[in-house]
């Protein structure tokens, strides 16, 4: 057995060197004479769009809209994704009522709803949230059902030989053994929710993070598009981040691997 | 008073599949109230489905088990069960797990606490209050799942091979501390094993069971005088009685 320092700083080393060679591989191409900064624009440049548009406010409002966007639709869609989920994955009345339809929806990808959000509902604000919503509910309902599913049985027995009720047991058991599932829900949702933010803005926006992709699209603004996917990346994997601290918080009772 | 009656009981699995499998055929039990009750029979015999329909963890297929002469349609506290899997929560503390019966009856905080207090020093887990189930070792684990069952006060405590995961050395500690609140509380025991040392150090009375389809074959009343120690385990009578009953589980 290694010392868990000894493992951490051997991962801390690799780490660095793997995003460390990239890195450096990039400098090396984009120094190159016959590079052309419109393809592959070089980092001083990439900086220098990332200050301007930090400086005249463009970045965080677009930031701002996106994030209140991921939000919305997160919350909205999780929350949704968790009590339909709880109910179909516990009580078989509502798997018999609800599951078929769970079925039917789940290999769409949400994406293929925009048209028809746009026909009915216009280019707004709604719009946008509601395909984000989408996404979210459908892949965090999958997990939320799973979970409910494989709350191992012997705890379910205990439970009901000591008197707990159906609903005592949902609460008390079968939610608490269902969270790993839940959360895994939960982090591949807020993956989803950006991958669908990115493509409703992209589609039909005036602000946020995905029309300034377009934007720089439009205009040639390469090393503004190579800033905003580095924005990002730098959210969603905090957020993950976020997500990953609070679930080791409230699971402290489980043998989680680090 | 907590007398179990068995009437006629047969249970077939899978009548509605065709390929049906009856894994009970005409078991008639009476269990005395405050009995040490063991269960013999090779794996196959039936001897966990039965205890598990007196749980009423599910019914029989026809015949009915009766506690106290109230037919038994489902689970209730009055019959605690001890899983031979790890059924303690592993996201309670020690503490948690304990006062889980009493506390989804909505016991008060200070009757939970003294329940606790109380099952934790009499199970041996003094110091572990806090401690999460993943920290504990697998006798530990099933000295909390026992506290739990019995800080839950039923009538009936129902112990389906509850020690086979554990050593030989383990195990025995837990066989004579399980004697021991027995002793303290009287309560009605059946037990299941497969383990016949096991079974008749343990009992009041060893029910033998024979396989396919699972039918009782024989019930040996176990007079070895209490308290039995580690002693009693080489005595000539238990031996002797072990060796008659071995011969009527292997054929």
């Amino acid at each position: 057995m290694k010392k868990l320092t000894e493992i951490n700083s051997q991962r801390l080393i690799l780490g660095a060197l793997s995003v460390g060679s990239i890195f450096a591989l990039y400098i090396l191409v984009t120094s190159a004479k016959d590079n052309n900064p419109a393809l592959l624009p070089p980092i001083p440049m990439i900086i220098g769009s990332f200050t301007e548009s930090l400086g005249n406010g463009n970045l965080l409002s677009a930031l701002g809209a996106s994030l209140y966007r991921i939000a919305l639709g997160f919350i909205f869609g999780t929350t949704c994704a968790v009590i339909l989920g709880s109910l179909v994955g516990w009580y078989v009345i509502a798997e018999y009522i609800f599951d078929p339809l769970i079925e039917a929806i789940r290999p769409i990808p949400p994406l293929a709803y925009i048209p028809l959000v746009i026909i009915w509902f216009g280019i707004g604000e709604f719009s946008r949230v509601f395909v984000i919503t989408v996404a979210c509910f459908l892949v965090c309902i999958i997990n939320v059902i799973a979970g409910m599913k494989n709350v191992p049985k012997v705890y379910v027995d205990a439970a009901a030989t000591m008197g707990a009720s159906r609903v005592q047991i949902f609460r008390t058991v079968a939610i608490p053994a269902a969270l790993p599932f839940l959360f895994t829900g939960l982090r591949i949702a807020l993956a989803a929710a950006w991958t669908t933010l990115v493509a409703s803005e992209l589609i039909a926006a005036q602000n946020g993070l995905g029309f300034m992709l377009q934007e720089g699209r439009r205009y040639f603004l390469t090393d503004q598009v190579v800033m905003i996917i580095i924005i990002i990346g730098f959210c969603a994997s905090f957020m993950d981040r976020v997500f990953r601290m609070i679930q080791t918080r409230l699971m402290r009772w489980s043998e989680m691997r680090e | 008073m907590s007398k179990i009656i068995v009437e006629k009981v047969t249970q077939t699995f899978g009548i509605d599949s065709g390929s049906s499998l009856k894994v009970l055929d005409d078991i008639n039990l009476e269990i005395e109230s405050s009995s040490f009750n063991v269960i013999v029979g090779t794996s196959g015999c039936g001897k966990s489905t039965l205890l598990k329909m007196m749980a009423g963890l599910f019914l029989p297929t026809e015949g009915r088990i009766c506690l106290d002469g109230n037919e038994i349609k489902g689970t209730d506290r009055r019959r605690g069960m001890v899983f031979q899997q790890d059924a303690v929560f592993p996201w309670m503390t020690v503490a948690k797990n304990i006062s889980y019966g009493p506390r989804i009856r909505g016991a008060s905080r200070a009757e939970c606490a003294e329940i606790e207090k109380k099952w934790i020093e009499l199970v041996g887990l003094k110091g572990f209050e806090s401690s999460w189930p993943r920290e504990l070792s697998g006798g530990m684990r099933k000295r909390v799942d026992l506290g739990r069952v019995y800080a839950n006060d039923p009538d009936v405590l129902l112990m389906d091979e509850p020690f086979g995961a554990l050593d030989v050395q383990t195990k025995e500690r837990m066989q004579a501390e399980l004697l021991n609140l027995w002793e303290i509380t009287k309560k009605t025991v059946v037990f299941v094993t497969h383990d016949l040392e096991e079974a008749i150090f343990l009992a009041d009375r060893v029910i033998v069971m024979s396989a396919r389809p699972g039918r009782i074959r024989h019930v040996e009343e176990i007079s070895l005088p209490r308290p039995r120690t580690s002693e009693t385990r080489l005595t000539e009578e238990l031996l002797s009685i072990k060796r008659k009953l071995w011969s009527m589980l292997e054929h």
